[in-house]
């Protein structure tokens, strides 16, 4: 008998990518690379320049070659959804002229009908994921889980004088992520004590719908109810251990912000404002008849 | 027991469980060729239903951000493609909890368990409505193929959810009224 156990849930959590190169990106503080990488996402769903984003999707390709990360499983997860980018780039392609008052038309046929705009607006969509999913995968190779935290809970402890429960909410998210090898644990469990009760087990099993669902309630019941069993106790421990609230919290370690983490930070803005004003200021169209005089 | 550390807790906790389900794919049921029914938002109807509509919120932010991530760094189908848009992930997700604990509300005064149901049976609607809503609005896909993804799965969906919150919230509750038992 080959390979690894039905039962083994934690191999299935691949989320801590993080590759430990101490790059550049590495060092710099978290809270840049958050805040950096919320705008990222805010203008990427949001830009309408091409150019604008290509250039971010290239200079985010350089990133990950200079934080010397294995950049290949980021390009090779993002080949792999070619095939839907394309599939859904045709699908807006083909629905956008419904919506435009004067189109362009390229090429027709029949009732489909393919327009400049619409176009722009398929390779739009393919370069808005893009970015984005190399933007958060380099963030994930370069960021570990309790940088996330601290970075977070710094982030946000400013909020705390405008009565918004910031350190709440930090913690919350750090226990979301705390809990989750406990999870995988019992579950674990969970499915070999069904298992040796007769129960029909394994995670890479294929059943029939009926099947499956019928087996799904002795796992995620005792699943739930354990779990809130957990956070009675976790409530019970911190109170043991005088945990008052966010009042007058000091951390262990304190984030400090260094000349690089302001350049960075500065770099970062700039480069998305100037994918935003792109946007903007339809640079696309300028530059498209820049070219179109010198040919 | 301090109620405000209680619902940071269950809070937590309901958001590693919705995580889990997505990072492992044991939520994902699967139903008819390739489609598959999730069940990631019935951690946020829980988390409403027992500790209020402001533990619903937290909850249906994380499970937002992370499906946003997930769909982001470990894509594995179209509709990760859609899912990296914060206005498509997060932005319905925060609705789930405070619908649920709204409609629970309501029901309560007339009986507990159909109140479960409804939370159920709403919350998962609401997940339904307001992402498929968001993205016929994006115009990502036409009307009608929405309105057949949601019934074809949404319901099912909804009765699933209904199921599920109604048996762990019912398991919960015996389970605290029975005082000194054994946990292990």
């Amino acid at each position: 008998m080959a390979g690894r156990s039905d039962f083994t849930v934690s191999i299935k959590l691949g989320i801590g990518q993080y590759v430990a190169t101490n790059s550049f990106f590495h060092r710099i503080d978290p809270r840049v690379k958050i805040v950096i990488g919320v705008l990222l996402i805010g203008a990427a769903v949001s830009g309408n320049s091409l150019l604008g984003l290509g250039l971010i999707f290239f200079l985010i390709w350089c990133g990950l070659l200079v934080s010397r990360v294995q950049a290949r499983l980021a390009f090779i997860t993002l080949g792999k959804m070619l095939p839907y980018l394309v599939f859904l780039a045709l699908i807006q392609i083909f629905t956008v002229p419904r919506f435009h008052e004067s189109p362009n038309v390229l090429w027709q046929w029949r009732i489909l009908i393919v327009t400049g705009q619409g176009l722009i607006s398929g390779s739009l969509l393919i370069l808005r994921f893009s970015v984005i999913m190399l933007g958060l995968s380099l963030f994930s190779y370069t960021t570990t889980t309790t940088q996330l935290l601290h970075g977070i809970e710094h982030l946000l402890r400013p909020l705390q004088r405008l009565r918004f429960p910031a350190h709440e909410l930090a913690l919350v998210v750090n226990i979301s992520l705390r809990f989750i090898p406990i999870l995988a644990e019992e579950a674990e469990k969970l499915m070999k004590a069904q298992a040796s009760r007769g129960a029909d087990f394994g995670i890479g099993r294929r059943m029939g719908f009926i099947k499956r669902m019928r087996r799904m309630f002795p796992l995620f019941i005792p699943l739930f109810v354990q779990s809130l069993k957990h956070a009675y106790r976790l409530v019970e421990a911190m109170e043991a251990r005088c945990y008052t609230g966010g009042r007058g919290r000091t951390n262990l370690i304190n984030l400090r912000a260094e000349r690089r983490d302001y350049i960075a930070l500065v770099v970062g803005i700039i480069i998305i404002g100037g994918l935003v004003t792109a946007g903007l200021f339809n640079i696309d169209a300028f530059v498209w008849r820049i070219f179109n005089t010198r040919v | 027991m301090d109620k405000k550390l209680r619902k940071i807790v269950i809070a937590g906790v309901m958001g590693g469980i919705s995580i889990f389900l997505g990072a492992t794919r044991l939520g994902f049921i699967p139903y008819f060729s390739g489609a598959s029914l999730t069940i990631m938002h019935v951690p946020v109807i829980i988390g409403a239903v027992l500790e209020g509509p402001i533990v619903g919120l937290a909850t249906g932010f994380i499970f937002g951000i992370f499906s946003l991530i997930q769909a982001a760094i470990a894509p594995t189908g179209p509709a990760d493609v859609w899912f990296v848009n914060p206005i498509v992930s997060i932005l319905p997700r925060l609705f789930i909890g405070p619908v649920a604990w709204l409609v629970y509300r309501a029901v309560r005064n007339f009986r507990e368990i159909p109140a479960f149901v409804g939370a159920g049976i709403a919350g998962s609607l609401t997940n339904t409505v307001l992402v498929l809503g968001v993205l016929g609005l994006y115009r990502y896909l036409p009307w009608k193929l929405i309105g057949t993804i949601a019934v074809a799965n949404g319901l099912p969906e909804a009765v699933l959810s209904a199921v599920l919150t109604t048996a762990v919230i019912a398991s919960w509750r015996r389970i605290e009224t029975r005082r000194g038992g054994s946990s292990v």
